[in-house]
């Protein structure tokens, strides 16, 4: 057991990747080998993901996991990685998810060596972000996951792709930006404490100051974050990157991008600022409740079935940040086992429409209907994920959301009783996108060939893992336990923390 | 002058002597491309000489410096030269420039700027500065058949010779208020209980006036998009570079010896940061021409080196010279990239002749893209730590405006760098011919990307190397 704990695992982890990527652009015109490397990888990737989680299946408090070396030591920056039960959840996600954006884009044709090299960066990307626990550190991961993204959306995206790209840059870069200033502040009070200069996260916790001081750095670190997730305000450049996004890139953006926004509140945000985290919670409900109505209302009124997609993104989204506002432990566990439930059914979705738009040359709703008689296989893997994605029961989606709509009504009754009121809407638009792609009237002249084995095993292996996950979530939320029982114990308890502002 | 000076002068006698010679060389072998190999073949000897040697004094003659701090600077203005003339090897020989004078010009501004960075007194000062300007001018115009290049030149000359003029003359109040040249006394004249106070003020002021002409901060930098688009890439590259650099350089000895009327001085520069930060950067949005978006991005970069100086302490003055050294590496490493696809007959300056190069010329093109994302101030790049360090230091100091409006210019300048990453990879691939590169043009670019990666992963051995050196 010794052994195995002296190998630097996380670094392997997020290096690993970054070595294929290398690799990848050194032999970009080999494409075909390109894209066997990538496949390699990202399979060793979730090898090595896998085998972390059994072997740390019990869960437990504290790092399983933990790395520290010097990096900077003149500006205070090291190199920490840790690795606990949440991140554990999100490695192995990543894993899974990454190894399924490499099979869903096998087709690619254009410029192949460099697309596969960017998927590979955007896997060393977003295992750092899961794993640093320096906050300088985490920053360059932060950034880092944006540069590969903002090329695959922008080479390899469709008719707006460049609007799309930029966008997405400069929205999630201006949050960024700020809280990188937060981070140097929150550094700086540390030191002027008497603390040596330091910007590890457990060095930076217990910093004292002012109130006041306390709202503006943790708002900084907010907005950073819930750009990110998207909350509501500040959501509108995620549909326009997913519309334009190729296939890959939309299954990374709603699967793990998303996440690490959540991700980031939870491991930074709340224990870095308790006492503004625990004024900001009826705010966040509040949001999140905004969220879930209004985007299923516009999901509902989309035509581009990618684009309803998206948007129910930004819905389920919201159910995961009630989940963290709910501030318990049903509702915290249930929200990061839903970040992982919707990761996987989102991006089976995604994967569905662009199977259906790379033979059918149109997501249009209105253009399509009535596949069920002609493919199958294809229909019932997408009538499949969209009953998951609308949360039937013994699927994976109703897992996670019974349980923060549990934890929400001990929180407040209120909360849960809205949010119950917003499963029956996304039920709507769900069933409206199935209505329109799959039953229905055929229109045009369908002859397109079903699945290919490749396609099958990728959706397979997803199938299983939302009957898993809905059947039983007991492993998954073992390894949680002890983190969120931590991370509670940072913030006071807040069964009565009121309702609504 | 004792023998020990001499010595101590040793990696500036060989830029300089070095100059001479290959002038001579040229008149009776006249060959372009092995000239200036010769000449980038002097500046790296000056460069290791200036890097290993211990020198038998620390000052020479109560002129200029010859302990560490100058001898950083010495290395990488001289390493600056190196480059510049490999980059301008086949550059130079399509457009008949003359290997000999050429040659010689460059390593002449490399012992200028050598000399600039290391003084210790005004005259020293004026001397460095004068050294490389007077060279820089006819750099410029050195494509004599080029329009563009030869009113890039006047302009440079006119605006250097207002300058020059300021310069001088506050140099002259200094002095008069002070009785020496020596930078550290020379500085007491702004005590309070002197006497000669306002006059020494007046002086102060001049003076940065001229330094700022010379670093193109906001409202002294009109000329700057106009010669960085006439001059030659290479020429530009080290315009940019190393005469800014050494300017600031040399500024960064003249505010850390001030310890008196710093409090004075300091509104004056917050004004003229945030000038060159607001200005810079909304004019930089409009260029569709790459050097000159390249222009007023330095401005804005010069504001930010200034926000290094404002700050000041330890963190500060690090900071800047860590800044400094980054924005050699990726702004000589832009212009190499232009310099090395220009033809015999143009350089590919408009956005629209870069239009799909990223996959017709996937290595420059990829180097062009490190060296904006670092620009930008994305991380892993030395841009971003060289950001970082800034912001730490103007917040510790207490600057938080300053550091907020400069995190906002930041953002917006994203916008103007990756205009240029999206004509490079995005548009449809029809580029016009460019030229394929030679080997020597690809090792100097390969190396500028490898020292902003470098530096941004790995930062910590130079900022510990500047942080010994700060004196």
């Amino acid at each position: 057991m010794t052994e195995f704990i002296h190998i630097p695992w996380l670094t392997i982890l997020v290096f690993l990747p970054l070595a294929g990527a290398l690799l990848c652009l050194a032999l970009h015109r080999r494409e075909v080998l390109c894209r066997w490397l990538a496949l390699a990888v990202s399979w060793g990737v979730f090898v090595l993901a896998a085998g972390l989680f059994a072997a740390f299946r019990q869960g437990g408090a504290g790092w399983l996991l933990y790395e520290d070396h010097a990096w900077i030591e003149r500006l205070g920056v090291r190199y920490i990685l840790g690795l606990d039960g949440i991140s554990l959840l999100l490695v192995l996600l990543s894993g899974f998810l990454m190894l399924t954006a490499v099979l869903v884009s096998w087709k690619v044709r254009r410029h192949t060596g460099f697309f596969f090299a960017l998927l590979l960066l955007m896997e060393a990307g977003i295992l750092g972000v899961f794993l640093a626990l320096d906050l300088v550190l985490f920053y360059l991961f932060w950034e880092l996951m944006l540069i590969p993204m903002f090329f695959l959306i922008g080479v390899w995206g469709h008719e707006r792709r460049i609007y799309a790209a930029v966008k997405f840059f400069l929205f999630t870069l201006a949050g960024s930006l700020l809280m990188l200033l937060a981070i140097i502040g929150l550094h700086l009070l540390h030191t002027a404490g008497g603390g040596a200069p330091s910007f590890a996260l457990e060095a930076l916790r217990g910093t004292s100051m002012s109130t006041t001081v306390e709202f503006w750095l943790y708002g900084a670190f907010l907005l950073a974050f819930i750009i990110k997730v998207p909350l509501v305000p500040v959501h509108t450049w995620l549909p326009d990157a997913h519309t334009e996004a190729p296939t890959a890139g939309s299954v990374i953006l709603a699967g793990l991008l998303l996440k690490t926004g959540v991700y980031g509140l939870l491991r930074f945000g709340f224990p870095l600022f308790p006492a503004a985290a625990l004024a900001s919670l009826p705010w966040l409900a509040l949001l999140a409740l905004i969220g879930i109505f209004y985007a299923a209302w516009i999901a509902y009124l989309q035509t581009d079935a990618k684009r309803l997609v998206a948007y129910s993104s930004v819905a389920h989204m919201g159910f995961v940040v009630l989940g963290l506002a709910a501030w318990n432990q049903t509702a915290l566990e249930g929200g990061i086992l839903q970040m992982v439930n919707h990761g996987i059914t989102t991006g089976a979705l995604f994967a569905l429409v662009g199977m259906i738009d790379e033979r059918a040359h149109t997501r249009q709703i209105a253009e399509l209907g009535g596949l069920w008689g002609r493919v199958p296989r294809l229909s019932f893997f997408f009538l499949f994920f969209s009953l998951a994605s609308l949360g039937l029961p013994g699927l994976n989606n109703f897992a996670g959301e019974i349980l923060i709509l549990i934890g929400a009504f001990q929180a407040n009754p209120l909360w849960g009783a809205t949010a119950f009121a917003g499963v029956v809407f996304a039920a709507a638009y769900m069933l409206r996108l199935v209505q329109g792609v799959i039953w229905g009237p055929a229109r045009g002249a369908v002859f397109w060939p079903d699945l290919e084995p490749r396609e099958a095993v990728v959706l397979i292996a997803l199938a299983l893992l939302v009957l898993w996950l809905g059947l039983y979530p007991a492993p998954f939320l073992q390894v949680l336990e002890g983190p969120v029982s931590d991370l509670l114990a940072q913030l006071p308890q807040t069964l009565n923390h009121g309702g609504p502002p | 002058m004792t023998w020990n000076d001499l010595v101590a002068l040793t990696p500036i006698l060989i830029l300089a002597l070095g100059s001479v010679a290959i002038l001579m060389l040229g008149a009776w072998w006249p060959k372009r491309r092995e000239l200036m190999a010769l000449g980038s073949v002097t500046a790296l000897a000056a460069a290791l000489t200036a890097a290993v040697m211990t020198p038998p004094v620390e000052e020479i003659r109560g002129m200029f410096g010859a302990g560490p701090y100058a001898r950083f600077f010495t290395t990488l203005w001289a390493l600056t030269a190196a480059l510049t003339l490999v980059l301008s090897g086949r550059y130079g020989a399509e457009r008949r420039f003359s290997g000999g004078e050429y040659t010689a010009l460059v390593l002449f501004a490399a012992a200028g700027m050598a000399l600039l960075s290391g003084a210790t007194s005004l005259v020293g000062l004026f001397l460095g500065l004068e050294a490389f300007t007077l060279v820089l001018y006819i750099l410029i115009a050195f494509h004599r058949e080029d329009d563009a290049g030869a009113e890039a030149g006047l302009k440079y000359l006119v605006m250097g010779a207002v300058a020059t003029g300021f310069l001088a003359f506050g140099i002259a109040l200094i002095f008069t208020s002070t009785g020496t040249f020596h930078l550290p006394e020379a500085l007491s004249g702004l005590d309070p209980a002197s006497g000669m106070r306002p006059v020494a003020l007046l002086g102060w002021a001049m003076l940065i006036l001229a330094l700022g002409f010379k670093v193109s901060l906001v409202p002294f930098h009109l000329w700057t998009p106009d010669v960085y688009q006439g001059a030659p890439a290479p020429v530009a590259g080290l315009l940019a570079t190393g005469s800014k650099g050494a300017v600031f350089a040399v500024l960064l000895s003249l505010t850390a010896g001030l310890a008196v009327g710093w409090d004075d001085l300091r509104p004056l520069l917050w004004v003229l940061c945030v000038l060159s930060l607001l200005v810079g950067t909304l004019c930089a949005l409009r260029q569709d021409n790459l050097k000159r978006m390249l222009a007023y991005s330095s401005v804005v970069h010069m504001g930010y080196v200034l926000m290094a100086l404002i700050a000041a302490g330890a963190a500060g003055h690090t900071a800047l010279v860590f800044y400094l050294t980054a924005y050699v590496a990726m702004n000589l490493g832009a212009f190499g990239v232009i310099a090395s696809f220009s033809t015999a007959t143009r350089e590919p300056q408009e956005l629209e002749d870069l239009r799909g190069l990223g996959y017709r010329h996937p290595l420059r093109s990829a180097a062009l893209a490190i060296f904006l994302f670092s620009l930008a101030g994305v991380p892993p790049s030395a841009g971003f730590i060289g950001k970082f360090a800034i912001f730490v230091a103007t917040l510790d100091a207490g600057f938080v405006a300053l550091a907020v409006l400069g995190v906002l210019a930041s953002l917006v300048s994203v916008y103007y760098y990756l205009r240029v990453v999206v004509v490079l990879y995005m548009s449809v691939e029809d580029a016009p011919s460019l030229h394929p590169g030679t080997r020597e043009e690809g090792a100097v670019l390969a190396l500028c990307a490898l020292a902003t990666l470098g530096l941004g992963i790995l930062p910590a051995p130079l900022l510990d190397l500047i942080g010994r050196l700060i004196p």
